[in-house]
């Protein structure tokens, strides 16, 4: 009897030694935190560079502290050097200016009239480098500003570096109306597997007006400008063969909003690489880029791309 | 997990100090047999055929159930031509879910014959003692030896192969019975190759591999009461689904329990039973063995679940009624992953279960008067409450903008029956009302493979409840030797719940061809008649026939899918001293009434021939019986209405078991 009952007693403890082992085999996947490791977000606005001109302090802060091609949201802080307290400053204005190599200075989109965060006490706008420092040439910015009735200007050289983050990634085409157009992607810097809002800018080159009389930040500020009532069509799908070519449902086209952004939403179905497939229609509905890509499922086959595409990854 | 098996771990440690003391008194189950309130039929885990048979084929040789099969391994039953999410499917009234997403791992598959003593099966709210039902319930019971047995060790050991598809499998139990302890042990082994077709045709990933154990220990409290903790592993390792682009990697499921049972002497209630529960299952797929595949994918699946049952039973001349609680918390995680053909590219992952968790309570009655000697009124109800919360409800707003992260229902059920015995005749009527909530694919699946259509399946929380009106009939007659029986069911169901294809949005399964959204059909209808005979052409000759017909109706008057066609069974019976002889036929007519728009095509029909021996002798002082005999003896190639993808049966299978009690 006390031989069996100890028998029995040993069987039972090695169920629950199973019941232990048994406390799952394979890992769940950690979700949110395996979304952290493919997109890094950028959450706080960190000072990029500083200038000091005539007792002040020009502090320019992007996300993260870096400037990257593409969209970037901008503050620019005027402080006293001395005191270290916020000047009033009645206007801030900032103009990228890219040099070539051939020593030819442009510009980029751009809102040249910053607006004032009277809350925080800063001057917020935005900037979309078309291109990173490097071979192409490089970036200096230059911020005028107005304290009392004097007028300030200072110049100085900014790294632009490469977004890393295909969320916020960027084109530039001409159109069929032979005009130079940008798209740029501001939101979602983190996408998630739901319905999102895609938020992006578009902008279009202007031709160069004759005012050589003209100051060079007078030239360069009318480059770009933001393109009005204009729809750009999506289509997202998943490039990968094995995808077969696969979309989402419930996607909305981007149109514009009083913020002069064009919104519409996207809906990823999973984590992984995704193709925006855009068509860019003016306010006529005419098609000025992008083509329509075949809707079929097609397994095996890499999903065709639209004339204007945005590659994505999360 | 670890919480509870510390409780069980000290729960045994007392059970062991306790059990070698204390005496005497009755086994407390014999007394609930004195007691009988049980109305249910309980049947043997045997079939006509074959004594050595799987919890599988044993549910198949009942007349309202039915298989859809993926393969050779964990069929999913099917009551009364409803599947699984129609029915509450249970174990000792414990209530466990299946981790796959694709139903590879019906409830059935983590039991084992040799632990379970019976099945209880009740057709529509008759059911709904355990849960909100539609179809009805299937309660596998769970096998308790007695208290104070004369035989002190006992058990019984089983082996067998068979030649078809080298299936050789070890069952074993034991027990050891005092008048105040009690344990029970069983493990099991089945190990099977893949199987070959009526062609003589090997059908390619149909191999198993199953290992269960179980163990009870149960100890008297008192003469009236007694305390039980039971656990039951299960694992299967390497299972192959023909029908599916993928097969089962490992799959382990562990079902603990621990109850407590009082019994009253005097007064109206006469049982007390209480039981909280833990089970854990976890299902891995793997495709790797599948070369032909576009994609490698990992699709892991968890399903956890607590859960309570408590049960009286009350009597009072010729009133009884069981009042049962049941309460559970489930929470289901079903993984994707696919890997893109450049490894080292970022793969893609998505949930196909998004952590939703469900949980249910229910207080359920049933009452029966005896009017008379000759009639019967039974009368009972059910009230559930089912919530239900997806963590990452974000994925079902893309298909599903907006809908609610949680979700309360509420689920009542009714049944009335009137029983009539006039001479030798057996009357009954009946009639049902009840709720059941959307399962958790069909509320929250999202891109669920369907291999059977080829579709991707998106659940959909909005989904009203199913709401069934029923009724049901039955006839018998019975002589001393010739017994028939004719039953047949109605059911009328609001709101049915089934896949139809969406317009919207594009298959991620690369075997898939669209996107099918879950969906409320106006109403559904189904109609199951079943008529058996059973006649004694001499004592030792017996003759059974059975045969069942059904039909499944849409709004628009379409066939539903999976609805057996017109089959038949029928078996002779003959003994000879120690040798027992039977033959059985048994066969589907042509599917006439398919169902195009769900995928299904005519399935043709088709006849099993069946023989086997059998020979009862003493091996010492041990009964013992081998049995050897032919399933499919024509070796005919077919297959069923709901076998997936049309893969073929088994063919032609030998076997043989050896089976000794002792």
């Amino acid at each position: 009897m006390k031989v069996s009952i100890l028998i029995k007693t040993i069987v039972f403890y090695v169920a629950i030694t199973c019941v232990f082992l048994g406390s799952c085999t394979k890992g769940k996947t950690n979700y949110e935190a395996e979304r952290g490791e493919v997109v890094e977000e950028g959450v706080e606005f960190k000072e990029v560079t500083d200038f000091v001109a005539a007792g002040y302090t020009i502090s320019i802060e992007a996300l993260n502290g870096v400037l990257y091609r593409g969209y970037n949201d901008i503050r620019v802080r005027i402080k006293n050097t001395q005191t270290n307290t916020p000047v009033e400053v009645s206007s801030v204005t900032f103009l990228p200016i890219q040099t070539a190599v051939s020593g030819e200075k442009r510009s980029c989109p751009n809102q040249y009239n910053f607006s004032y965060k009277s809350g925080d006490k800063y001057f917020s706008g935005y900037t979309v480098f078309t291109s990173e420092s490097g071979a192409e040439g490089s970036w200096e910015i230059n911020v005028n500003f107005t304290v009392g009735s004097q007028n300030f200007s200072v110049i100085k050289e900014v790294l632009v570096r490469q977004q890393t983050n295909k969320n916020l990634n960027m084109t530039m085409f001409t159109g069929k109306d032979d005009e130079q157009y940008v798209i740029a992607l501001v939101s979602p810097q983190k996408p998630s597997v739901a319905e999102n809002k895609l938020v992006a800018g578009i902008y279009k080159l202007n031709k160069p007006l004759d005012s050589s009389s003209k100051s060079i930040a007078d030239q360069l500020q009318f480059s770009y400008s933001q393109v009005d009532r204009y729809t750009l069509k999506l289509d997202p799908r998943m490039p990968e063969p094995s995808m077969g070519n696969h979309s989402s449902p419930n996607n909305k086209d981007l149109i514009q909003e009083a913020d002069g952004l064009y919104h519409g939403i996207v809906n990823y179905t999973m984590t992984g690489n995704w193709t925006l497939n855009f068509i860019l229609l003016n306010p006529d509905g005419k098609v000025i880029r992008g083509t329509e890509v075949p809707k079929d499922f097609t397994p095996g086959v890499e999903g065709r791309k639209s004339e204007l595409y945005l590659d994505i990854l999360f | 997990m670890k919480k509870l098996s510390i409780i069980l771990f000290i729960l045994s440690l007392g059970l062991k100090v306790h059990g070698q003391s204390i005496s005497v008194k009755r086994d407390t189950t014999r007394r609930l047999g004195e007691v009988n309130v049980e109305a249910a039929i309980k049947r043997k885990i045997e079939s006509d055929m074959k004594m050595a048979v799987s919890v599988d084929e044993f549910l198949a040789s009942s007349d309202n159930i039915s298989f859809i099969k993926r393969g050779a391994y964990a069929w999913e039953p099917l009551l009364n031509n409803m599947s699984t999410e129609r029915s509450t499917i249970t174990i000792d009234g414990m209530h466990i879910f299946g981790a796959c997403t694709d139903k590879m791992d019906p409830i059935t598959s983590y039991v084992e014959t040799n632990n379970l003593s019976s099945i209880d099966i009740k057709s529509g709210q008759e059911g709904n003692m355990h849960g909100a039902t539609v179809a009805g319930s299937i309660d596998l019971k769970r096998r308790s030896t007695p208290f104070g047995l004369q035989q002190k060790v006992g058990g019984a050991y089983q082996t067998g192969f068979e030649f078809n598809n080298k299936q050789a499998f070890n069952l074993g139990n034991l027990f050891y019975s005092t008048d105040n302890f009690v344990a029970d042990g069983s493990v099991a082994f089945r190990k099977a190759g893949n199987y070959y077709d009526g062609n003589n045709k090997e059908v390619l990933h149909s191999q198993y591999n199953k290992l269960n154990a179980s163990l009870g220990l149960a100890y008297k409290t008192s003469p009236l009461s007694a305390i039980r903790v039971d656990a039951i592993f299960d694992r299967a390792k390497d299972v192959g689904f023909p029908a599916l682009p993928m097969d089962l990697w490992l799959s382990r499921a562990i079902i603990t329990s621990a109850s407590y049972k009082q019994l009253f002497e005097e007064g109206l209630v006469k049982v007390w039973d209480t039981k909280v529960y833990f089970n854990a299952v976890e299902h891995y797929m793997d495709d790797t063995t599948r070369p032909e595949n576009l994609v490698h994918m990992d699709m892991p699946g968890w399903s956890t679940t607590y859960g309570l049952v408590s049960k009286i039973n009350l009597k009072k001349d010729r009133y009884s009624s069981e009042v049962q609680l049941n309460a559970y918390d489930n929470l289901s995680i079903a993984e994707m992953r696919m890997y893109p053909q450049d490894r080292s590219k970022q793969t893609m992952f998505a949930y196909s279960w998004p952590w939703v968790t469900t949980r249910f309570a229910s207080i359920a009655m049933n009452n029966s008067w005896e009017i008379s000697d000759r009639s019967k009124v039974n009368l009972g109800g059910s009230l559930g409450w089912n919530y239900n919360y997806s963590k990452y409800v974000e994925f079902n707003w893309i298909f599903h903008p907006g809908a609610p992260q949680k979700k309360n229902r509420w689920l009542p059920g009714l049944h009335a029956s009137y029983e009539l015995n006039l001479n030798q005749f057996d009357i009954s009527v009946g009639t049902g009302f009840g709720h059941r909530a959307p399962s958790v694919s069909e509320a929250y699946g999202y891109y669920i493979y369907n291999s059977f259509d080829r579709y991707d399946y998106i659940g959909n929380p909005d989904l009203k409840n199913e709401i069934s009106y029923e009724v049901n009939a039955s006839v018998g007659f019975k002589t001393e030797k010739l017994s028939i029986s004719a039953k047949v069911n109605y059911f009328y169901i609001d709101n049915y719940i089934i896949g139809r294809i969406l317009s919207l949005g594009s298959p991620m399964n690369y075997q898939s061809v669209g996107v099918k959204g879950y969906t409320s059909l106006k109403y559904g209808t189904l109609f199951n008649t079943a008529m058996s005979i059973d006649y004694k052409v001499l004592d030792n000759l017996h003759w059974k026939a059975v045969i069942t017909y059904a039909r499944g109706k849409d709004d628009e008057e379409g066939n539903l899918p999976f609805i057996r066609p017109l089959s038949y069974q029928t078996s002779l019976h003959y003994n000879y001293k120690r040798i027992g002889l039977r033959t059985s036929l048994n066969g589907d007519f042509t599917q006439t009434n398919y169902s195009p728009a769900y995928g299904e095509d005519q399935t043709s029909s088709y006849k099993i021939w069946n023989l086997s021996a059998d020979y009862s002798f003493s091996l010492g002082k041990f009964k013992t019986v081998f049995q050897v005999g032919a399933e499919n003896l024509l070796n005919e190639y077919y297959s069923t209405y709901a076998d997936w993808g049309n893969i073929p049966r088994m063919g032609r299978n030998i076997f043989t078991s050896l089976k000794v009690n002792f």
